[in-house]
């Protein structure tokens, strides 16, 4: 009663409008204004490119457009592989808009054994396509890019990789918005924040979901929260079709994994991944070799945080095949 | 075993001990030219490009990197204590009348025009007219009527520009930002119907109309505020008597007018806006959204969509400015705040209590839903109300909440004070009437009046080469500008009467923490502190009572007189006319008395800050009051080539900030004398329970625990987590998702239940060695059982509390535990750092209440200019099948 209905009248009106077209209106679309974050804010340095060519990092990679910027380094065996993995769960969000009007940059802070070649090899791995670019350079150019994006402090050393912040940078050059976002966040909010809020809202929105006749929403456990947060980004949990196809390809699905795996294997693979490589462990060489060596990352996930996960996986792979169990009955029985 | 590893691990990488120990070690280069208070200063051609600076620059020579990643703000000659202090100028709420006449005028649409208060040549990026929006928002009435539901129906009136910017069409651009359907309805809608209302608009700098002039409750008319009265002129020139028409948003007279993109305020003017509102009369204030539509018409900084939240009100969450709540230009978002006391369903249901009640004036009417609901008509000094009176509140304030560009939009503006009047704290000094505790104020009115009750907004900021608003948006650990404004002017004077007054201190700085002291300057060396050498002044430290912590009136007041020993360290004299350290959105109430101590008309009394910071971390330490006063340290501007590039040998915001000159008294101060309240007198407003007593902590026992670790503002590769909760996952901010769901326990009843509600305990921890943190709980106040394990300082212990600073700073600990009690309201509410940089990096997380036995939780609004939607993914949990909550189709 409360929501307004889209009604054919509107929808009408709205091809009318499309047809007279928005020059009709007697004014062009607004070019976006100067921003005082322009050339002479960004460093002006050259990085080299996956495929070995040089890009000026403000006029070839971000005067007038909608990027995401963030800093690698390809031997991460910690957390930063997430951000990896959550760029890509965006990139497939935004589908072919990746390359026309908005470009991904992951910087690498570790140039001297990230090269081109290496870089071309991780870009592969994540399966990371057109409009997200790789990119090494000279270490002070890039660390002078990193003070400038406020992704180093001034009293950090910029050689401690492992001290480097996780955060993305997101932004529209031309119209001088800028984000920090995190690779926790959800995909979508980011796929939204870049796709829409920072290109100025240029395009039409999605025929959206009705506000009014949103579900209320229950409770998350601590180990859907973190599922959600961090092992989403790369795994499924029972999922099928659409981008989950893409999502096997890195990493396994995880339905029933607290059944076919040995618990306490599972809980240290969880919690020091990088330790069972290094010791090699035969099932964490066997799962990475399968995954084009794409690394488990350790994401410090505390004891608490394991049994969490652990316990969350148990549970919604139980609901996933009582789901399925219902769905066959219902198909064995259609007259019914 | 792991997670006790981990969090070594974060103490070991976040202290950044060794560096700050380095920087202080570097030797300071001469101190050359340039002085600290608004002396030889800068010129346009100072400043570089755009007022950044290399990073090799900014960290030589022991210089301090304030403005963050920027060059001294150029001062364009401006002296300082050459202008008059403005006063907050009132909204002035008018009642709601359904029935009365629509207004003539629709929301201004923005035009070019020529700067300051416009742009040419382009509309998006321009603003309404200065006199089209002062003639819109001075005219009585309001339309669209508010309505219970968000209003989608009407159409944003600026729907033609925004499709021409867009270059598209918009389908049904609704003219409220409120999400809409049941979850964002306004809960409890006739219950707690506003009777009144005000318009404001968010917009670029402009002009002061002064249509806001009759809105005053004193009208220009009484008290200090009428002809002959201490504050008649609100500018101290000719042309401000007794109006505020003319007044420019301008840092000082001696510095450029600030242009609409650079500076946006409530109404688009100063003075700085200030609700007064009462306890029981529920109040509505329609928000619009006059910001340019085209998002890069900010000068750098500031978002124009927005989200107002009421800084710990006890408020519905749909009036709270959830930070994915927003709203765009042209549209309006209604902000319903009910103004009840907490415990309106639990405690006082019958409304019998005395001290639980409406200030009015004689024939005065409200609502009220006691034993037999009904309007009700004042006879003496008040109306009874329901509700806990140890629950009553005093000084807030409201700003933006915007996801990610809350630091941005604050410093830009977004920041208005709210005064919540009572029967206990009416703004009458006069009124005996055996509740009022007649704090300093004034008689004229039957409540509210101000003559002697003064909101201080005090924030850093910095400015660039064109002396406009400057932030850098990139910057790591938070902002510092160079500069402390009060009331949104450089180093004002104030006229003070020889009597006692109040002042309400916000700390409204987006990364700054303060610690503020009085002096009174004395001719000769008699002073306890001497000036300058050679200057031939010096000080003496005054005394007073702090009567409010975090906007609450204490159990006690508390003395910084230099003998009772508030901090419990066995220094008392170190206390003496010093505040405790003030972290960001932290709000002090103090009592001054300018006729005791030996201060005499005539005589100059400074508010001084003492507290250095040198990056948004946290502060770096407490300079000595005497070196700050002596000139032993002070900032002064590093130049090369002549053009100032640094400050060197201190931080320039530490100093004196705002002088007050004594003026003589001839009328009779009735006003409470904080002396009469202190611990073993009287008490103010009693905390509801006594932490020590054996009742007291059989309750606490069986209080839910939750524990937050809060650790750095970005995470790493080896620390990951920036808040933890319970002991496990660190939680960034995703606004779909929920940490702590508290469930209430008694859903809104009729008059006459009782019960205890939800009584939780938190633990607010901190335990990273080099990050300080201001920690917000949004809907209510908590009281502080521990500070570090131990019964926290006097200021503390006999407060109630919004804002836990934890860390590493010197009135801070890295812990603290808190009893926080959930009544009346469910929703989506958050918790977060109030050092407004971490916030937007993800120190901000989100938790709910669920109305018991019923899930309220609602999926995070994803708001567009065609109105709010959602979406449905994996991390909203819909998918699910036979809970009953499924996606309709």
């Amino acid at each position: 009663m409360h929501d307004r209905k889209r009604n054919p009248f509107t929808k009408a009106l709205v091809a009318a409008f499309i047809t007279l077209g928005v020059l009709g209106m007697g004014s062009t679309p607004a070019k976006a204004g100067t921003t005082v974050w322009g050339a002479d804010y960004f460093p002006k340095v050259t990085l080299i490119d996956q495929d070995g060519k040089p890009q000026r990092f403000f006029e070839d990679l971000i005067q007038d457009k909608v990027v995401a910027v963030n800093f690698i380094f390809t031997s991460c065996k910690d957390v930063c592989p997430l951000e990896t993995a959550r760029l890509r769960e965006v990139q497939e969000i935004l589908g072919d808009r990746l390359g026309k009007d908005i470009f991904f940059l992951s910087i690498s802070i570790d140039p001297q054994r990230d090269t081109p070649e290496v870089l071309k090899a991780y870009a592969k791995r994540y399966q990371a396509g057109p409009g997200w670019t790789f990119l090494t350079g000279k270490m002070e150019d890039i660390t002078q890019l990193r003070y400038k994006l406020g992704l180093l402090s001034l009293d950090s050393d910029p050689a401690n990789l492992k001290g480097h912040s996780m955060s993305l940078i997101i932004g529209n050059q031309s119209s001088g918005q800028w984000m920090k976002r995190s690779p926790y966040e959800n995909a979508h909010v980011l796929a939204t924040q870049m796709g829409s809020w920072l290109s100025s809202w240029k395009l039409p929105s999605k025929p959206g979901l009705e506000y009014a006749n949103a579900p209320k929403v229950r409770n998350l456990s601590l180990g859907e929260n973190l599922f959600r947060t961090r092992c989403g980004a790369c795994h499924t949990l029972g999922e099928e079709g659409g981008g989950a196809i893409a999502k096997q390809a890195i990493a396994p699905d995880l339905l029933n994994v607290t059944r076919t795996r040995d618990k306490v294997w599972l809980a240290r693979w969880l919690t020091e991944p990088d330790k069972m490589l290094a010791e090699r462990d035969p099932q964490a060489l066997a799962l990475q070799a399968r995954y084009n060596n794409l690394v488990m990352p350790n994401l410090s996930l505390g004891q608490e945080d394991t049994h969490a996960v652990m316990a969350f996986l148990e549970e919604e792979s139980q609901r996933v095949e009582q789901q399925r169990g219902q769905t066959a009955k219902v198909a064995l029985v259609p007259c019914h | 075993m792991l997670k006790h590893l981990m969090r070594l691990g974060m103490v070991l990488v976040a202290g950044p001990l060794t560096s700050v120990a380095s920087a202080q070690s570097t030797p300071l280069p001469p101190a050359n030219q340039g002085a600290f208070q608004g002396g030889t200063t800068g010129t346009k051609t100072d400043a570089g490009v755009n007022n950044v600076l290399p990073p090799a620059l900014q960290t030589s020579g022991g210089s301090f990197n304030i403005p963050t990643n920027s060059k001294p703000s150029p001062m364009f000659g401006a002296q300082s204590f050459v202008q008059q202090m403005l006063l907050f100028e009132e909204f002035g709420p008018e009642p709601l009348n359904p029935n009365g006449p629509a207004p003539s005028r629709s929301f201004p649409a923005p035009s070019a025009g020529s700067l300051p208060e416009q742009t040419p040549g382009t509309t998006a990026g321009s603003a309404p007219a200065g006199a089209a929006l002062e003639a819109f928002l001075a005219q009585q009435g309001v339309a669209p009527y508010p309505t219970e539901y968000a209003n989608t129906a009407d159409l944003n009136p600026w729907k033609s520009q925004i499709e021409s910017f867009l270059g598209r069409p918009l389908v049904n651009p609704p003219a409220e930002g409120r999400p809409a359907g049941s979850g964002w309805s306004h809960q409890r809608w006739n219950e707690f119907y506003p009777t009144v209302y005000f318009k404001t608009a968010q917009a670029g700098a402009r002009v002061n109309g002064g249509f806001r002039d009759s809105h005053q409750m004193h009208k220009y008319q009484v008290g200090e505020f009428g002809p002959g009265g201490l504050y008649h002129n609100t500018a101290g020139i000719p042309a401000t008597d007794g109006t505020t028409k003319g007044i420019a948003v301008r840092i000082h007279p001696s510095m450029p007018v600030q242009e609409h993109k650079s500076v946006w305020t409530f109404d688009g003017t100063v003075p700085p806006k200030l609700l007064m509102a009462r306890y029981g009369q529920p109040v509505l204030m329609r928000h619009y959204n006059a910001l340019p539509i085209d998002p890069s018409a900010n000068r750098g900084f500031g978002l124009h969509t927005i989200s107002t939240h009421e800084h710990n009100g006890h408020n519905p969450a749909e009036s709270d400015g959830f930070t994915n709540a927003f709203f765009f230009p042209g549209q309006y978002y209604d902000y319903r705040w009910p103004m009840q006391l907490a415990g309106y369903d639990t405690i006082n249901t019958s409304a019998a209590e005395a001290k639980a009640a409406f200030p009015a004036a004689p024939g005065e009417a409200i609502y009220v839903n006691d034993a037999t609901p009904g309007q009700k008509t004042t006879t003496g000094s008040s109306i009874k109300i329901r509700g806990d009176w140890r629950e009553t509140m005093s000084t807030h304030w409201f700003h933006d909440h915007m996801l990610d560009f809350t630091a941005q939009n604050v410093y830009k503006g977004n920041a208005a004070m709210m005064n919540y009047y009572s029967a206990l704290d009416r703004g009458n000094e006069a009124i005996d009437d055996g509740v009022n505790l007649r704090l300093p104020s004034g008689t004229a009115l039957p409540w509210g009046n101000r003559d002697y009750d003064i909101n201080l907004l005090v924030a850093d900021k910095a400015w660039d080469k064109d002396g406009q608003l400057w932030f850098n948006i990139f910057n790591t650990d938070g902002f510092l500008g160079d500069h402390l404004l009060t009331n949104w002017l450089y180093n004002p004077y104030f006229n003070v009467r020889a009597r006692r007054y109040r002042f309400r201190i916000l700390n409204g700085s987006v990364s700054r923490y303060l610690t503020l002291a009085l002096v009174r300057q004395i001719q000769g060396n008699g002073g306890e502190l001497q000036g300058p050498s050679g200057s031939g002044i010096s000080y003496s430290r005054v005394p007073f009572h702090m009567v409010g912590n975090d906007g609450n009136l204490m159990e006690h007041t508390v003395p910084f007189d230099g003998i009772v020993d508030v901090a419990g360290d066995g220094k008392p004299q170190d206390r003496k006319g010093v505040l405790p350290e003030q972290g960001i959105a932290e709000r002090y109430d103090i009592i001054v008395d300018f006729a005791k101590n030996g201060i005499k008309v005539g005589d100059k009394l400074y508010f001084v800050n003492i507290l250095e910071h040198q990056d948004g971390k946290k502060p770096n330490r407490v300079v000595p009051l005497g070196d700050v006063l002596a000139e032993k340290y002070k900032p002064v501007l590093h130049t090369t080539n002549g053009v100032p590039d640094s400050w060197v040998g201190g931080d320039p915001a530490v100093g004196k900030f705002m002088e007050l000159r004594v003026q003589a008294y001839a009328g009779n101060d009735k006003s409470m004398d904080p002396a009469d309240y202190v611990n073993g007198k009287k008490t103010m407003i009693p905390l509801k329970f006594d932490r020590d007593s054996a009742s007291a902590k059989a309750m606490l026992a069986n209080a839910r625990h939750h524990t937050f670790e809060f650790g750095r503002s970005d995470g790493t590769d080896e620390a990951p987590w920036t808040i933890k909760s319970d002991g496990g996952t660190g939680m960034n901010m995703d606004p779909r998702r929920t940490s702590a769901a508290s469930e209430l326990s008694t859903e809104s009843t009729a008059a006459g239940y009782s019960g205890a509600g939800t009584l939780e305990i938190w633990k607010i921890s901190n335990p990273s060695g080099g990050w300080a943190h201001p920690v917000h709980v949004h809907f209510e106040e908590g009281i502080i059982l521990t500070r570090g394990g131990k019964t926290p300082p006097l200021w503390e212990k006999w407060a109630r509390k919004d804002v836990y600073r934890v860390g590493p700073s010197a009135d801070a600990t890295s812990t603290v535990e808190m009893a926080i009690h959930f009544r009346e309201f469910a929703g989506t509410y958050m918790e977060h750092c109030h050092n407004t940089q971490h916030e937007d990096h993800s120190m901000l997380l989100r938790w709910d209440i669920s109305h018991p036995g019923q899930l309220q939780l609602m999926p995070a609004p994803l708001p567009t200019w065609e109105g709010v939607q959602f979406v449905d993914t994996t991390a909203l949990p819909t998918m699910r099948t036979g809970d009953g909550f499924g996606p309709k189709p």
